[in-house]
């Protein structure tokens, strides 16, 4: 059985200042700001663009939806 | 945040901690052959003529069965040349009749369409493709006239039999300042697959200290990379970073960033998920390293054995920070990164633990208003993986640059 290789010691990413830090870090060690604060906001924006983009989807199958009856009939090709 | 693409599978080559646990050596680099048609300027193996002793048709066969039995999921062909091997598709069908992947890197000078066609037929399923910079500075570093355009034929054979292509590109300081063009140029000739690595200071590369980067640059390399794999994975393009670019500074999520955000780098792979194969036999825990690193000849022992029981191969799972020195041993990066590169380090300072090719390191410099700078003290002898050495100066950041 071969000896395990070595286990990466995991970081975690920084929202602001973008650098990674010790994963049992409260605050940031080069911007200084609080990790799980700004982790949060990143959660609520990605959630919010997930919302959008589900609405955009929703939008566009709505559109799409009447294409086979569209074609040919000249109807809504712009 | 995981991101998740149902449209995008990693490739195989890429590993899980359930490999390292395991010690799987899931990417196996395999140089077949030295013999090589281009005479590259950074050759690491300083690949020209066929080794005398290059392992025969029926030993390198054996040893595909041996690959297969340690879990390798990848067998990357490289030379010197390895198409000019004439048993290479041997080699690529019984590599694919075990079960596993086979790609194929080159310099693409005669890579004909009937070349590619016979590759395919054999089940070799990707090529990367040498491409340094454009036209003639990729003819001078590959030391062939007309050498780019034959890569991009190749480029375009590969393509038209079907099989995935890639690129794989030195960023040195002939390079550098050509790559967003680069970028363009094959993305143009369809290709998805980036890789690049900085030009270490090994073989014919250790002759050119001009051609290679100094550690100050580091400013400049990491954004522009991260700049390009952004840009480059809306139109498609997967930029692959190699293990020698880096480390952290703002960029490190941008430029590493597959499908998730907190990936990171996290240190050397050398022997845990990572095998190297020089064309005599010679195991090694990763292509570049020079011999100290060689851990056996398969002509004497097993590969189980040399991969699992030889020390040379241990040193990466046995190093700690306390193996580190110089600035990398403060470095506050230093319990996950471990100075980064093993060979890259060791290519330059003679001994791995200190790696001055890092951006997280040129950024802390330039704070203080100082950047480190290489200079050559030792040249290299002239044999395959060798190296020079270098001793770093700390210098003021000059008013023109920072
Ligand atoms: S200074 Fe050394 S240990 Fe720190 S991040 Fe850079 S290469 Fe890694
Ligand atoms: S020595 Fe460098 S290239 Fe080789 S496995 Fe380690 S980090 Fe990767
Ligand atoms: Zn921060």
């Amino acid at each position: 059985m071969a000896e395990p290789g070595r286990i990466p010691v995991p970081l975690r990413l920084c929202r602001g200042c973008r650098r990674f830090v010790r994963i049992e870090n409260e605050a940031c060690d080069f911007c200084g700001a609080d990790l799980a604060a700004l982790e949060a906001a990143h959660a609520g924006d990605v959630a919010a663009l997930h919302a959008a983009m589900d609405a955009l989807r929703a939008a566009m199958a709505a559109h799409a939806a009447p294409l086979p009856e569209r074609e040919g009939s000249g109807v809504g090709e712009s | 945040m995981n991101v998740e693409r149902a449209d995008f599978r990693l490739p195989v080559r890429y590993s899980g901690l359930d490999d390292i646990l395991k010690r799987v050596p899931v990417s196996v680099v395999w140089e077949i052959t030295l013999a090589c048609d281009l005479a590259c300027q950074h050759c690491g193996s300083r690949a020209g003529r066929r080794r005398r002793d290059e392992l025969s048709t029926a030993e390198a066969l054996d040893l595909v069965g041996q690959i297969a039995e340690l879990g390798a999921r990848s067998v990357g062909l490289i030379g010197g040349e390895a198409y000019l091997r004439k048993d290479w598709l041997q080699i690529v069908a019984a590599v694919r009749a075990a079960g596993m992947e086979c790609d194929l890197q080159t310099g693409g000078r005669n890579l004909t369409a009937d070349r590619v066609a016979a590759a395919a037929a054999a089940g070799l399923n990707a090529v990367g493709i040498s491409i340094d910079g454009i036209g003639a500075t990729h003819d001078r570093l590959r030391g062939v006239p007309g050498s780019f355009e034959l890569a991009l034929a190749a480029m375009h054979n590969v393509r038209d039999a079907g099989l995935e292509v890639g690129v794989n590109t030195q960023i040195n300081a002939r390079t550098l300042h050509e790559l967003p063009e680069l970028m363009g140029i094959i993305i143009a000739a369809g290709c998805r697959n980036w890789q690049l690595a900085i030009t270490t200071a090994m073989g014919n590369a250790a002759d050119h200290p001009d051609m290679l980067l100094q550690p100050w640059q580091m400013m400049d390399v990491l954004p522009l990379l991260a700049d390009l794999a952004v840009r480059g994975r809306e139109q498609g393009l997967f930029l692959q970073p190699a293990s020698n670019i880096g480390y952290f500074g703002p960029h490190e999520s941008r430029l590493r960033n597959v499908m998730d955000e907190e990936i990171h780098f996290h240190g050397c792979n050398a022997g845990d998920t990572v095998m190297g194969i020089e064309a005599d036999g010679t195991i090694k825990s990763c292509p570049g390293l020079p011999s100290p690193y060689a851990g056996g000849n398969i002509r004497d022992r097993r590969l189980r054995d040399i991969w699992e029981n030889a020390e040379p191969m241990a040193f990466n799972r046995r190093r700690t920070v306390d193996d580190l020195w110089g600035y990398c041993r403060t470095c506050y990066y230093a319990e996950t990164c471990l100075a980064g590169c093993t060979w890259t380090a060791h290519a330059l300072m003679g001994r791995a633990g200190n790696n001055p090719m890092c951006h997280h390191r040129a950024l802390d410099f330039e704070s203080r208003g100082l950047r480190e700078r290489l200079v050559k003290v030792k040249d290299a002898e002239g044999r395959s993986f060798d190296h020079g050495e270098f001793e770093i100066v700390v210098e003021p950041v000059p008013a023109c640059h920072g």
